[in-house]
């Protein structure tokens, strides 16, 4: 099958009904993206299909045909991060860091469609769980992120 | 059996383990450079601290990083000996040498109370107590990540070790340029010289090696790190996705194994039909689990992916079979205890006055009782481990708070020597005590003893997780206050009865100092027989009971539960005082300033008094454990009915502040964790089935739901004490406190529901 991973072309041998996580983590060893619960509760699975933020634990490798699958590996670079993994930084808030990816693509699927998110509107979108309780630095590094972002784009 | 025959007959007991010792200060945990890992160019000046060729200063790290931040703590101490910067520390994994032990975390198992055993002025009795135990600890040698100890145990040793080694590099300069060490200087990696010569650290390494020299830490005054909100050295990787915990582990070759284990808990395998399920595709083989390190018997499927492992666990047949005993029963257990608080006595860890004599005359007396659930820890990285037999060889990779119980267990599985066994510990997501267990561990390597050589990773489904733990266990309390005729309580007495964890653990990890009979266990009665308060009599009694649920360390532990009921208990107090909660615990602490200093300074950041948006409430708590005192002060209204938690503000007294923004994140961290369980954590076992399986039905707070968290920290310059633990235990009082004052309704059941 080929699919479209992080911006590059690759042909994946994996059975279709793999959930992608799978096929993330243990087909191409990519292993940014966590296994929380299997159940799309968690989110510390979660992608960009398109764009569009999904847990990619429920959703099968099927799903990704024809689509533009993006991991926690391809949200920013070495030289040129994200906003938002600056802000992460700035803000100290991983804590044992598992949820971590799952939260930033999360956020960053939040900031695409969003430029100026409100508490309300991050309460909305930021459902992913987090056991180490770093939800009060996320709040901040996602305002921070939108910030600069917008500076930026100014 | 009474206190004091039992701590002499600890004593008496442990006489043969310290013959032949003498005095073993922080100093003898320096270790000799041999303790090191060797590596090409690097020099070890003593156990802790290595030079590499380029400069760069090494540090042996015996401590799990579970987000706590005890990578970034450690290096702090090192930097600032050596005048480095914080990023130029490396860290290294520590050997399993004894001076990596836990001293500080033995030595707080001991149940004194802490008016007693804090400062500098103990009695003899505490004096002897940590001696003896320290002794102990230090031959033990356990390396253990717990008990918020990390940064207690490592203060003096570990200053000491990178003191030691500033001291013999800065000799090695001395003698080179034969110059009087007082024009020497260091920063940033080298060593400098009034005249203009200077040597990075790695120049003098070789010398410095045949320099040692006397030492001691620096004086606090000259401090430029310690006290500052450094950056964490985990947090780069942690955004990028490069971090590399227990699941993460990549090795040529590797297979990936899922496990079934009876849902029943202490059940085993009555019949097993795996014929299907090893038909499928990518799918090795099947291996039997027995009962190994506390876990329940069931099976591992291996296979190519771990997708594959969890489609072929499913379609194995299995006929499972309920434990000899019959069934656990969370509700039934709940009743036992109960009753057994009326027939049993207990163990009598504090008395004070005499409460008999009080409640004879009582005019009025106030009593409740109060219950707590069994919780599950809910790492957000489910168990899991990685091994591989090969050659006679066992390598082991798992995010493991006890290296040394993961070796140990290893090598008993695969029958082997210790020294054939090696451990790679990894980042931990998440350990909250769950990873104190290594059952997950012997698991894996029996797998992998299967598997010809091939590694194998060994990964749990979120349910096995949750129906699988090693849970805190359920407590009941019955509590009873003498008042006088102002409703002035003068003599309280709390009875308490649930399971013991330590002799359970130490049974299943240290199977050799396990014995017959059950020593009284500090972590049931902590929380409950350490009260600040000065009531005229007090009396504390715990029942130590054996209801064969598995039980294990949850973050604060004895306290989790026993500051509900205590805390709780005292706002009752208060209220049957007329009195405000805040001004009738500043009444009690006459005699413990410590405390009163870190109840007043929350009260006063949290403006406790003024008027409140209608509809809002305040609740107070205090709090001491893990050597930190902590106050809290949150805000509640009713959403929908239900709670919602608007403002917590902490304050702490943890000694001296390593990093205040770790402290910070700490407390943060304990109110989403304590909120979490004071809302929704119950775990309910029926017919020996644990009902919770996932987060639809074990949930944790969200982001939405998280309240703002404002920390205060009370300036000291005791030696560090516990952070990572403390923050939690004050939560669900304040909470209940404050739904008192909303509500009217006093609730004195875990979680808390209205």
């Amino acid at each position: 099958m080929q699919l479209r991973i992080n911006g590059q072309s690759v042909e994946v041998n994996a059975d279709p009904e793999m959930p992608i996580l799978w096929m993330l983590r243990d087909v191409l060893n990519l292993t940014g993206t966590k296994f929380g619960c299997g159940i799309a509760a968690c989110g510390a699975c979660t992608v960009h299909l398109d764009g569009q933020p999904v847990r990619s634990c429920s959703v099968p490798v099927s799903a990704a045909e024809g689509k533009a699958l993006t991991t926690i590996e391809a949200l920013g670079r070495k030289d040129q991060p994200h906003p938002l993994q600056t802000a992460w930084i700035a803000e100290q808030v991983p804590q044992c860091g598992y949820c971590q990816s799952g939260m930033l693509m999360a956020a960053s699927a939040l900031l695409a469609a969003n430029k100026n998110p409100s508490d309300a509107d991050i309460d909305a979108a930021m459902t992913n769980l987090c056991r180490c309780g770093s939800y009060q630095r996320v709040r901040a590094a996602i305002h921070r992120a939108a910030a600069a972002m917008r500076a930026g784009a100014a | 059996m009474k206190r004091r025959t039992w701590i002499l007959s600890a004593l008496g007991a442990t006489g043969a383990l310290v013959v032949g010792w003498g005095l073993m200060p922080a100093r003898s945990r320096m270790g000799s450079p041999a303790t090191m890992l060797p590596r090409h160019g690097d020099v070890a000046l003593n156990g802790w601290i290595k030079i590499a060729k380029d400069g760069s200063v090494v540090l042996a790290m015996p401590r799990s990083e579970m987000g706590q931040g005890v990578h970034t703590g450690l290096a702090m101490l090192v930097a600032e000996e050596l005048d480095v910067p914080l990023a130029s520390v490396r860290l290294e994994p520590a050997t399993h040498d004894k001076i990596y032990g836990n001293v500080a975390m033995l030595v707080a198992s001991l149940p004194f109370h802490p008016l007693e055993s804090e400062g500098d002025h103990k009695p003899a009795k505490v004096q002897i107590g940590e001696w003896m135990v320290g002794k102990i600890a230090r031959e033990l040698g356990i390396n253990a990540t717990g008990g918020s100890s990390s940064l207690a145990d490592a203060w003096e040793p570990v200053r000491l070790a990178a003191a030691a080694a500033r001291a013999s590099l800065l000799g090695a300069a001395a003698a080179h340029w034969q110059v009087p060490v007082a024009q020497l200087h260091m920063d940033a990696g080298r060593v400098h010289h009034a005249s203009g010569r200077s040597a990075h650290f790695g120049e003098l390494a070789a010398d410095a090696l045949r320099s040692p020299a006397p030492a001691v830490p620096k004086p606090r005054t000259d401090w430029k790190l310690i006290g500052t909100p450094a950056a964490r050295s985990d947090v780069p990787s942690k955004v990028d996705g490069s971090a590399q915990f227990g699941i993460d582990v990549r090795l040529p070759g590797m297979l990936f194994a899922t496990v079934r284990m009876c849902p029943m808990l202490g059940g085993t395998v009555a019949a097993l039909d795996d014929k299907a399920a090893r038909a499928m595709p990518g799918v090795r083989k099947v291996v039997a689990l027995d009962a190994v390190a506390g876990s329940t018997a069931g099976f591992a499927v291996v296979a190519q992916t771990h997708w594959h492992a969890r489609r072929a666990a499913q379609a194995v047949q299995v006929q499972w079979q309920q434990r000899a005993g019959g069934g656990l029963d969370s509700a039934r257990i709940q009743q036992d205890l109960l009753n057994a608080l009326q027939t049993e006595k207990g163990f009598t860890f504090y008395e004070k006055g005499d409460a008999t004599a009080a409640e004879a005359t009582a005019p009025q007396v106030l009593e409740a009782t109060y219950t707590a659930p069994y919780l599950a820890h809910a790492t957000m990285e489910p168990m899991n481990c990685t091994a591989q037999f090969k050659d006679g060889k066992l390598e082991v990779w798992a995010p493991t708070q006890v290296p040394g119980f993961a070796r140990d267990v290893a090598a008993r599985v695969a029958k082997l020597d210790a020294e054939q066994v090696t451990v790679h510990v990894t980042l931990l997501g998440g350990g909250f005590g769950r990873r104190l267990d290594v059952d997950f561990v012997a698991q894996a390597v029996r797998v992998a003893m299967a598997c010809e050589g091939l590694p194998v990773q060994l990964l749990w489904s979120r349910e096995e997780d949750t129906t699988h733990d090693f849970y805190r266990p359920l407590h009941v309390a019955q509590l009873r206050a003498v008042l006088d005729a102002q409703g002035q309580a003068h003599s309280l007495r709390i009875h308490s009865a649930g399971d013991a964890i330590a002799p359970r653990w130490t049974a299943r990890n240290l199977p050799a100092l396990s014995g017959p009979i059950d020593a009284p266990d500090k972590t049931t009665a902590e929380g409950l027989f350490d009260l600040p308060y000065g009531f005229t009599h007090q009396h504390m009694a715990h029942v130590a009971t054996r209801a064969e649920v598995p039980v294990g360390f949850w973050r604060s532990v004895g306290h989790s539960h026993n500051a509900f009921f205590s805390e709780s208990f005292v706002d009752e107090l208060a209220h049957a005082a007329k009195a405000d909660p805040l001004a009738y615990r500043q009444a009690l602490l006459k005699d413990a300033p410590r405390y009163l200093a870190v109840l007043n300074l929350a009260a006063e950041k949290a403006a406790w008094g003024r008027p409140l948006p209608e509809g809002h409430a305040r609740g107070i708590a205090l709090h001491e454990s893990f050597g930190s005192i902590v106050a809290q002060v949150l805000e509640v209204s009713l959403q929908g009915g239900r709670p919602r938690v608007h403002q917590v503000v902490c304050a702490i007294d943890c000694g001296t502040v390593i990093n205040p923004a770790l402290v910070a994140q700490q407390m943060e961290s304990a109110v989403v964790f304590g909120l979490t369980a004071a809302l929704h954590g119950r775990i309910d076992i029926q017919d020996g089935v644990v009902q919770q399986s996932n987060f639809h039905n074990y949930p944790l707070l969200t982001l939405a739901q998280t309240p703002v968290v404002h920390t205060w920290l009370v300036p000291s310059t005791h030696a560090p004490s516990g952070v990572g633990e403390p923050g939690v235990p004050p939560v669900a009082p304040a909470l209940a406190n404050a739904l008192f004052v909303l509500t009217g309704k006093r609730l004195r059941a875990l979680p808390l529901t209205l």
